[in-house]
């Protein structure tokens, strides 16, 4: 510890891996960043999800040293960074475009972290280079020059530089999003088995909240340079905790009402009368939003029993998804029973299936 | 550590100061003192030079009458009217518009069939072709007015034909057509690419739609091909009169003081130490330049955003069989290209051919041995030929050293989107708007003859000075082919490479200074040969010091009336230079340089 009170605090704290504390960045006065604090374990796979423009990838940035914070502090290995520009920072990242460096070979590519830092465990910068592209099934390809490489090619070689000189933390800035949706899925358990093989700490940036949900340990929801929520994907799923990511992640239905009934607890909207979850934390007459997954809608009774008009049927294979219209408001219910349009149904939902946000804002 | 990231930070910023710096001191001031002379005299500010020259019949024709008795003018007009619109006496600047107009109309109608034939049909050589229309802005315009005298001149490749066969001779050297076609040389190219870059950019679904509607083909043509091509044309049409506006070598060797232009006066009263009009000329000159080249701005601002990116139309193969002699309109583009080889390939070729042929039509070395030799033939009066062929070599290596740095600087801060950097790019750019002439009386008044600072008398040398007015002339055209390739840079690979442990220095070198290698190729390639065919500024410059270069040889060889032109070492001279430039073109091409200003 130091008596000064500028002076930057190196000593390493109990954790590891990743820590933003109070971090904001502003651009030309606009605030893109707002008091973010979260940490990320060593070894987990978090995940940062928002539409574009929510400051998941200034956060990125700022962890990578790109975009220097105006306030808060950021810790990596327990250690803040603060004025340590990128190429000290011990990190690896990997872009949605690759940027290969486009005047070197993959092999070169691979190793031009190597130029400036010992390969893990003593070894040889060429073995080093072998056992990367073997890694990312990349083996024999190492001489052509990255122009020559499919997109999906293209973005394991990324990884695979990214990862040479065995950084501390791997960043993604989203690496799958250049490529069609097949090869998407199936890299995405290529990244997350070589993260898990190799237990590094790892920020992945996504706007696509499917992606996010599929591979994470812990994701956090970003919107306009706030943190939304932090949790397991299934927490995330499932307890959502604002409206923001009740319709972000996933298909939701929101409805608008008031408690009238605390035992058992119990709302009105538009005067249809919600049986809400044992145990709910409501009182009465205070506003609330209800949400409804639309996989946990039955046709028939429930709870709650909403008669609708069915506007539109799509099949998804698996399922239909029914857009319903219950008292002009759409209701989206998923379901394996076929209907037919303009068919009048009855809606059924079960109490325990009701998430309440409290409207606070 | 952090001494080296300071270093780095200020760099960039460093070599900007040190560019404008340079910028002030060898163009802004010497051209402000030029200017200054025709507002400023006696310590205040002054009308007197302006008015000398707009009031001087001599300068303004018949428009003289506008500043010495504006109010009669209405009622001359109405007179010259009912006489019949007789022919009116133009003066200087008059005559300079007359010839640059006549100058446009030539160069669109030779470069329009051009610009049909590229983008519409398809044949072996295509784009060679088109990179072609590139070559003759890099060839120096003294050394194609070489090739015009040995073209067209008295003892020249044309009259040594129509003498074998008998048909006597023609003199069209030192009339107004022959410049004319030596302008034609020059911009009808311009004409070809820039419009032929239009139509390959219309959209054929847009012409299949117009059909589909019922439009006839000429009718569609008209409706939607058209359109597209027009601004096109009158683009390329606004700068060939902007450039023969202010042409200067081209008339001073094929016209003379006979069919002097502005330019050429310019030049004149300076030989004849008139320094004062000379810059109450080049002051108007330069205002009516920038106005031109205002509406040019202007109206390109409007048009660059009719980029449509769909399905260029598709070409005809050019070659048909037997039927392509059946067809007008490929009997009419074939009798187009005999008459574009004559003007195109004719003159560079009689200059290779006259340089190896002696007088009596044998084979000959002489000229080049002469260009090798340290005395002086008679026929060329003093200026002997290898300090030239030297000069120009040491002044283009020189002004690759100073232009490389200012062009890559001014190319960083044009493509970092920094606050005020239009402003300053355009303060940097500048020096395209002003002739060579002006520079270099700016540069021969102040520095060369010496600037009073501090008590202390400062004087640059000749030599010093022309490479210092070549850099000017360079830079330009090193940003503007390093900006784009800067442009295109992905941000994202100086930061993987400096997430990988690169320090900023080492991405440069590593990632960035690769990857626009072959764009600062070509612009290395373009300073050099700007610098070798540089002749507006140099041959002020070069007056009275051992400091003349190729071109200035070559208008000594050649504009040596009372010798008679000395036409075996100035073409000899001339495919020297057709030699450099041409292998800088090559240079250039091969590195995908761009030459759009």
């Amino acid at each position: 510890m130091t008596d000064t009170a500028d002076a930057v605090d190196r000593t390493p704290s109990d954790e590891s891996g990743v820590e933003l504390d109070g971090i904001s960045v502003a651009f030309d006065g606009v605030t893109a960043l707002d008091d973010i604090s979260l940490s990320v374990a060593e070894g987990e796979f978090f995940t940062l999800v928002g539409p574009s423009g929510c400051g998941k990838t200034t956060t990125l940035r700022a962890i990578a040293g790109f975009e220097p914070p105006t306030e808060g502090t950021i810790r990596i290995g327990g250690r803040s960074v603060e004025g340590v520009p990128p190429e000290e920072r011990d990190i690896g990242i990997v872009f949605q475009n690759y940027a290969l460096f486009p005047n070197m070979t993959v092999r070169e590519n691979v190793g031009y972290g190597l130029r400036f830092r010992d390969s893990p465990g003593d070894q040889s910068p060429a073995a080093r280079i072998d056992e990367l592209l073997d890694l990312v099934d990349m083996e024999g390809m190492g001489d052509r020059d990255p122009t020559e490489l499919s997109g999906g090619q293209q973005q394991r070689v990324a990884l695979a530089r990214a990862l040479a000189p065995g950084p501390e933390v791997l960043l993604l800035d989203e690496p799958l999003s250049a490529l069609d949706a097949q090869l998407r899925e199936r890299l995405r358990v290529t990244v997350r088995d070589i993260q898990q093989e190799l237990g590094i700490t790892t920020v992945y940036v996504t706007h696509d909240q499917a992606e996010a949900l599929a591979i994470s340990d812990r994701v956090a929801v970003m919107s306009d340079g706030r943190l939304e929520q932090v949790g397991t994907p299934e927490a995330i799923y499932r307890e959502p905790a604002s409206r923001f990511v009740a319709t972000f992640i996933g298909d939701n239905n929101l409805f608008e009402g008031t408690v009238t009934d605390t035992a058992p607890p119990r709302a009105t909207i538009d005067g249809q009368p919600f049986l809400l979850p044992a145990g709910s934390e409501v009182s009465a007459g205070e506003s609330v939003t209800l949400t409804v997954r639309p996989e946990a809608i039955e046709l028939g009774d429930g709870d709650a029993t909403l008669t609708v008009t069915v506007d539109n049927v799509e099949f998804l294979g698996d399922a239909y998804r029914l857009h319903c219209d219950w008292q002009g408001q759409s209701i989206l219910v998923k379901t394996s029973a076929w209907t037919q349009t303009d068919d009048a149904v009855e809606l059924g939902i079960d109490r325990d299936d009701v998430r309440i946000i409290l409207d606070s804002d | 550590m952090n001494e080296r990231r300071w270093a780095e930070r200020l760099a960039i910023p460093l070599g900007f100061v040190l560019t404008v710096a340079v910028l002030a001191v060898v163009f802004y001031y010497p051209v402000w003192s030029v200017f200054s002379q025709a507002v400023w005299s006696d310590g205040g500010p002054t009308l007197a030079p302006l008015l000398d020259v707009l009031t001087d019949p001599f300068y303004t024709g018949v428009a003289h009458y506008l500043f010495t008795d504006p109010l009669a003018v209405p009622g001359g007009i109405a007179t010259w009217l009912q006489a019949g619109m007789p022919a009116v006496e133009l003066g200087l600047f008059g005559f300079t518009a007359y010839q640059a107009l006549l100058s446009t109309v030539a160069s669109v109608a030779l470069g329009l069939p051009g610009a049909y034939l590229l983008a519409r049909y398809e044949f072996t050589g295509r784009e060679t072709l088109r990179s072609l229309t590139i070559l003759p802005f890099v060839l120096p315009s003294i050394m194609v007015a070489v090739g015009f005298v040995a073209m067209f001149g008295s003892q020249g490749f044309l009259n040594d034909v129509l003498g074998l066969l008998g048909l006597g001779s023609i003199e069209i050297l030192y009339t107004l057509e022959i410049i004319v076609l030596a302008h034609a040389f020059y911009n009808a190219p311009l004409v070809t690419r820039l419009v032929a870059a239009a139509w390959e950019s219309v959209d054929v679904r847009r012409v299949e739609t117009a059909r589909a509607m019922g439009a006839s083909r000429m009718r569609a043509f008209r409706d939607v091909v058209l359109p597209e091509l027009l601004p096109s044309l009158l683009t390329a049409a606004l700068l060939t009169f902007i450039f023969t506006f202010m042409s200067f070598p081209i008339v001073l060797a094929l016209g003379g003081l006979r069919l002097a232009t502005v330019e050429v006066w310019i030049f004149a009263r300076v030989q004849s130490l008139a320094l004062a009009e000379a810059a109450t000329l080049a002051t108007i000159e330069t205002v009516l330049s920038l106005l031109l080249l205002y509406v040019y701005l202007r109206y390109e601002d409007r048009q660059s955003s009719a980029s449509s990116g769909g399905t260029p139309l598709a070409r005809r193969p050019f070659l048909v069989g037997w039927n392509t002699l059946t067809d007008l309109r490929r009997i009419g583009l074939l009798t187009y290209g005999v008459v574009a080889l004559a003007v195109f390939v004719g003159p560079l070729l009689s200059l290779v051919v006259e340089s190896v042929t002696g007088p009596n039509g044998a084979f000959t070395t002489a000229y080049y041995e002469f260009l090798l030799s340290r005395q002086t033939a008679t026929a060329s009066g003093t200026t002997r030929p290898l300090p030239a062929i030297i000069n120009s070599l040491v002044f283009g290596v020189g002004t690759l050293l100073l232009a490389m740095p200012m062009g890559i600087v001014v190319a960083v801060v044009a493509t970092r989107d920094l606050p005020g950097s239009r402003l300053a790019e355009a303060v940097l750019t500048a020096p395209l708007a002003v002739s060579g002439v002006v520079l270099g009386i700016g540069l021969l008044q102040t520095l060369v003859f010496g600037t009073v600072l501090f008590g202390h008398r400062f004087t640059v040398l000749g030599p010093v000075a022309i490479v210092l007015a070549h850099a000017i002339a360079a830079y330009p055209f090193v940003t503007r082919n390093v900006a784009p390739a800067l442009g295109s840079l992905d941000d994202r690979l100086v930061d993987a490479a400096r997430s990988l442990g690169a320090t900023r220095t080492r991405v440069m070198l590593d990632v960035e200074l690769p990857l626009i290698g072959a764009a600062v190729t070509a612009g290395a390639a373009f300073a050099f040969a700007i610098s070798v065919g540089e002749f507006d500024s140099t041959v002020l410059l070069a007056s009275n010091v051992d400091s003349y270069t190729m071109p200035v040889a070559l208008e000594r060889y050649i504009g040596n009336r009372s010798l008679g032109p000395s036409l075996g070492p100035a073409t000899a001279m001339a495919t020297v230079l057709l030699a450099i430039t041409a292998a800088s073109f090559v240079v250039i091409d091969r590195m995908g340089g761009r030459w759009d200003l």
